[in-house]
């Protein structure tokens, strides 16, 4: 997969492959492309050149001519991958006319089309499950930031996705609120859900993720195991981003 | 149709001409209006509040009624024999009376936006009241207003042309008068059109030059 | 100043309120659908479909509202077709022309307004549509267009305020409306200052209103503070539910 941006290529050559309740982890430093990785997968941004698949399906993209970006082909086929890959985003995103409530079911109700009642019970089961209940008629403004991403995973977890992405889901936050965050991210790693986090929670990443990759400049630089990636770095420069963040 | 190009261009100078005259003379009202509503004294905030919210809320061309033809029973009263206020003169104060108000709003805006600070550090430094005001608030205070000001520059050229209603012979006026003479509305009321356009394009040029000219280096606005 | 004819003037001008509101209401209601769709399009990433918009809201707010009026009423009669159609029925009578007159110049000015505001909607609020895999139809209707709406509001009301202001304007066009009714009732009792007066304060009166009725609906898409919600729970959930 190649993304190319206006200067220079911000992916080149990346292939990772996810596997059911795999939680793989995204390290590198910022600028490594690892958002934009993410970003890639529900085609947020849309990859010059390159092939993806996702759950076992092909995805039909336009390469770039000339640099020119590349583009969706097929409208549809896109908006159904997405709405099986929940997206959690560092800024939480919640839409501010909304409850948080209404948020979460949102997507139950306009995109997967359940009936408006059936969509308002799964939102509130999961409000609950990442401990929000007796918040759901609030706007996402009267929520402190953790509760925002909290609902925000909520809102994902609504959609009932196959694969759950978090774009450093904690970074937006105040040192003491993510731990609460992170609490949620473990339950669902627990449970055996497939993940792709990409986060500067080095000791929380070693701890949840099956695998890890370490992205640098663009390329995935190292990728493994959790087990061996975090003690035994083959990169040199994988072992001094470790030790630079412990 | 010759005829009538001098004509409009003879419009078209009244239109300019009356727009600047009561645009300045608005300013003025407009920055007394607005040191009233900030000003200390009950009276002259309630006065100025009541003129603008009055005039805000009621039509330009009641206005420009009730000052062509109250204007008008005043000096015949005063005179003691029937005499008409010129269109021209009506206009120009009706439209002075609405330009002043809003502008009123606008330079309140702009003055409240000056952070506290800047006061404390004019008068700390020993700068009078009105060293103050000249030297520190009004430079700043130019720069935030003049989108908004340029906006009722534009409303004014256009309001304008309803002066013609009472008789002015502004571009409105000629379009009018040429319309129903050579029995061709189109014609006359798209020549209109395209002097008007280029008035406010004009003008929109002329806020987007004077506005870079106030952009302070390296300030994001 | 005779209060007598001024209160005989407020009486009879008050009727001619309904006029007025005749020629606001649906003029307001006309330009804000129209101007929703091609909001959006000003906003699109597309040059072309955006400038062609552009030309259209340009040329209307550059140029005064009694021109568009006049060449509506007075100029489209020169055109043949237009005389000949079936259109012409309503086109010939004053009331639609200042109709059509107010409804585009309106549309004109709401469009840059909502486009303005569309276009200051957070990217990632976008986004996180897109990632739940709403269509951009569902995306534009659900997400975009009540963000943009609420940001828009205090602008809106003052477009809104302006209109029944603008519609004195019908009276050139001999429509009846307040200020119509109001030059008439001058130049049959020579009073100007009785009967304009009163115009004014029919006029505010009007003015309050709609400030009074925005400024509700602004606090109520504001959303209620999280006390009053929960007080509120199930008449949210019957709002929300079908």
């Amino acid at each position: 997969m190649r993304n190319r941006s206006a200067i220079t290529p911000v992916l080149r050559g990346v292939t990772l492959t996810a596997h059911r309740h795999e939680v793989i982890c995204i390290l590198g430093s910022s600028g490594s492309g690892k958002s934009t990785l993410l970003r890639c997968l529900n085609l947020l941004e849309v990859p010059n050149r390159g092939r993806m698949w996702a759950l076992g399906e092909r995805l039909k993209l336009r390469e770039a001519v000339n640099g020119r970006g590349g583009a969706v082909l097929d409208r549809r086929q896109i908006q159904r991958v997405r709405a099986s890959l929940g997206m959690v985003f560092q800024s939480f995103n919640l839409w501010p006319h909304r409850t948080i409530l209404e948020n979460v079911a949102e997507g139950p109700t306009h995109v997967l089309r359940q009936p408006r009642r059936e969509a308002i019970g799964v939102a509130e089961q999961y409000l609950a499950q990442v401990g929000l209940a007796d918040r759901r008629h609030h706007y996402p403004r009267h929520l402190s930031g953790g509760q925002q991403q909290r609902a925000g995973i909520a809102r994902a977890l609504a959609m009932e996705p196959a694969v759950l992405l978090f774009d450093e889901p904690t970074s937006a936050l105040d040192p003491e609120l993510t731990g609460e965050v992170l609490k949620v991210i473990r339950s669902l790693a627990e449970e055996g859900r497939t993940m792709l986090l990409v986060t500067h929670e080095i000791a929380f990443a070693r701890e949840v993720s099956t695998r890890a990759a370490f992205m640098h400049d663009g390329k995935i630089e190292e990728e493994g195991p959790s087990q061996r990636l975090f003690l035994d770095p083959a990169s040199e420069r994988l072992r001094r981003f470790l030790q630079s963040h412990y | 149709m010759n005829g009538f190009a001098i004509q409009f261009l003879h419009g078209l100078s009244m239109t300019v001409l009356v727009a600047a005259v009561s645009g300045v003379l608005g300013t003025a009202v407009g920055l007394a209006g607005a040191a009233s509503k900030l000003s200390a004294y009950r009276i002259p905030m309630w006065l100025a509040e009541i003129y603008t919210t009055v005039i805000r809320g009621v039509p330009e061309l009641l206005v420009i009624l009730l000052i062509y033809f109250g204007g008008t029973a005043a000096i015949t009263f005063v005179i003691g024999r029937y005499v008409e206020i010129s269109a021209l003169s009506a206009g120009v104060i009706a439209l002075t009376v609405v330009f002043g108000a809003y502008s009123t709003e606008i330079f309140r805006g702009a003055i409240l936006s000056i952070p506290r600070g800047q006061w404390e550090a004019a008068s700390s430094i020993g700068l009078k009241s009105w060293q103050i005001w000249l030297l520190v608030i009004l430079p700043q205070m130019v720069r935030v207003a003049l989108p908004a000001f340029c906006n009722l520059w534009i409303s004014l050229l256009k309001d304008t042309a309803l002066i013609s209603v009472v008789g002015l012979t502004d571009i409105m006026r000629v379009a009018f008068v040429g319309a129903g003479s050579m029995r061709a509305p189109l014609t006359f009321y798209l020549a209109a059109s395209a002097l008007y356009l280029l008035l406010t394009s004009l003008s929109l040029l002329a806020f987007r030059m004077i506005e870079q000219h106030f952009v302070v280096p390296g300030q994001l606005r | 100043m005779q209060l007598d004819i001024f209160l005989q003037s407020i009486a009879t001008l008050a009727n001619a309120a309904f006029l007025t509101i005749a020629l606001t209401v649906p003029s307001l209601m006309v330009g804000f659908i129209i101007s929703v769709p091609l909001a959006f399009m000003r906003a699109s990433d597309s040059r072309y479909l955006s400038s062609a918009i552009l030309t259209y809201t340009y040329v209307f707010r550059g140029t005064p509202l009694l021109v568009q009026l006049f060449l509506i009423y007075y100029g489209l009669g020169q055109i043949e077709v237009i005389r000949h159609s079936p259109l012409w029925v309503l086109l010939r009578d004053p009331f639609w022309c200042a109709l059509l007159a107010f409804s585009l110049n309106s549309a004109a000015y709401t469009t840059e307004l909502f486009r303005g505001a569309i276009q200051a909607v957070p990217r990632g609020l976008v986004e996180a549509a897109e990632a739940i895999g709403m269509s951009r139809l569902q995306r534009a209707r659900l997400i975009v267009f009540p963000i943009a709406f609420r940001t828009a509001l205090p602008s809106y009301t003052n477009e809104v305020i302006g209109l029944p202001k603008a519609s004195s304007l019908a009276s050139t066009v001999t429509l009846l409306e307040i200020t119509g009714v109001a030059r008439r009732l001058v130049s049959e009792t020579f009073a100007p200052y009785e009967i304009f007066l009163a115009a004014g304060v029919i006029y505010l009166a009007l003015t309050y209103l709609v400030t009074s009725v925005f400024r509700l609906l602004e606090r109520y898409l504001a959303g209620a503070e999280p006390k009053v919600a929960r007080n509120t729970a199930m008449l949210s959930l019957r709002r929300v539910s079908p």
